[in-house]
């Protein structure tokens, strides 16, 4: 026996769950084992403490009350008996009654109202009341009528085509116009402005000859007076 | 009558054979919640439950010899429940630190108080063990089941039970030790 399976053991033996055998076994090993023996009688006061605790009792005593019974008595109409009879009791089964009854409504509402199911082109359909006809082709005055009502279609289209094309037209010969007045006015602007600066470059250009040439007078009439 | 019988008149139609399973276990389911929540109203709430599930469940009982354990589990597993939907994490209760009943007979007062603080403080302890614990303890120390029975009631091994035990017996003497509760302090007796 090793101190782990004694240790197992002695809630076995402080609650007296083990045979004569076993019980001496323990008390034998235990004894060779100071730290064993000190352990258990730990144990053993703190349980002898624990039995100390106090407890309280319930205040009162419960009784349970017999539901009371489905009456089978007659005060109760006897088509709610038949309904409750017929009707399932799982849900599984009252959904399936559910559905059944949904079905049912609907195919007998569909006679009486003249339903009509139907899968074409156009996809799944349910009509009530009486159908429309049905037609099959176009009549001589539905076809001429047609192409008439085609061709105004057409006229009037190619009309507005050309008036649109038409004020497009003069929409861009204005535009052209402006543009070319606007060039030609820049560039009398720049040929007035160049002309100008000619003049200034001219008379300035006379004007330094002229002083130019009065200082070469000048210098010539000294140097005559001189001499 | 024993409680196989009882269970099995119930189940005969026998309505009263449940009242008087109620009148037997009553106490003990009492007892059992009171020492894991130390609170009267919960206790009562919980062995309410526990026969009003028994009552619609019983009907589902495999072996009526095994009423009591099966009942001990419900309980269980409602104080777990209870335990779950308050969140209750409370090492004690207002009612612990009352003072406590059926203790202060013919004490000397000095004596009886302290005694009557020690009481608190055994709950107290007990309360701080953890749940799985402090279960075991109180199947074990005060309901005196078997260890056979409390496995089948918490669905756990024996040797896991003992090794539970053994632990919160372990964890006790230390708070014990700490708390300076000794056996001389009840020897007035």
């Amino acid at each position: 026996m090793t101190k782990d399976e004694a240790r197992i053991l002695f809630m076995d033996y402080i609650y007296g769950e083990l045979n004569d055998t076993e019980k001496q076994e323990l008390e034998l090993f235990v004894n060779q084992h100071e730290d064993l023996k000190l352990e258990l009688e730990e144990l053993s006061d703190t349980r002898s403490l624990l039995q100390h605790l106090p407890v309280q009792s319930p205040a009162e005593q419960l009784v349970m009350m017999e539901p009371e019974k489905k009456s089978t008595s007659t005060s109760e109409p006897w088509w709610k008996g038949l309904a409750a009879f017929l009707s399932p009791q799982s849900g599984f089964g009252r959904t399936g009654f559910a559905m059944a009854t949904f079905v049912f409504l609907f195919f007998v509402m569909g006679a009486f109202t003249n339903m009509n199911i139907s899968n074409g082109d156009n996809g799944f359909s349910i009509t009530f009341g009486e159908q429309p006809p049905v037609q099959t082709g176009y009549s001589a005055a539905q076809v001429e009528m047609i192409i008439n009502q085609v061709q105004r279609e057409n006229a009037q289209l190619v009309n507005e085509i050309v008036l649109a094309a038409q004020e497009q037209q003069e929409v861009q010969f204005q535009q052209t116009f402006a543009s070319f007045a606007d060039y030609l006015n820049d560039q009398r602007s720049t040929d007035l402005e160049l002309i100008n600066i000619g003049l200034t470059s001219l008379e300035e250009t006379t004007y330094d000859r002229f002083r130019q040439t009065d200082q070469v007078l000048g210098e010539i009439i000294e140097t005559v007076s001189i001499k | 009558m024993e409680d196989a019988r009882l269970v099995q008149d119930f189940l005969g139609g026998n309505h009263q054979a449940f009242n008087q399973l109620v009148g037997r276990w009553q106490d003990r389911i009492h007892h059992f919640a009171y020492r894991y929540f130390a609170s009267s109203d919960d206790a009562a709430e919980i062995t309410q439950k526990t026969f009003i599930k028994a009552y619609q469940k019983l009907n589902t009982l495999d072996d009526v010899q095994k009423f009591g354990s099966w009942l001990y589990r419900i309980a269980n597993n409602l104080c777990l429940d209870e335990l779950k939907r308050a969140g209750r994490k409370r090492s004690t209760s207002l009612e612990v630190l009352k003072v406590a009943p059926q203790t202060q007979l013919e004490t000397p007062a000095d004596g009886g108080l302290i005694r009557s603080e020690a009481l608190v403080l055994l709950h107290k302890a007990l309360l701080q063990l953890p749940n799985e614990q402090r279960m075991v303890v109180i199947m074990k120390e005060y309901e005196g089941l078997t260890f056979k029975e409390i496995a089948e009631i918490l669905d756990e091994s024996e040797n896991t039970i003992k090794s539970r035990l053994y632990y919160g017996l372990r964890a006790l003497k230390k708070t014990f030790d700490s708390w300076n509760i000794k056996k001389e302090v009840f020897s007035y007796d």
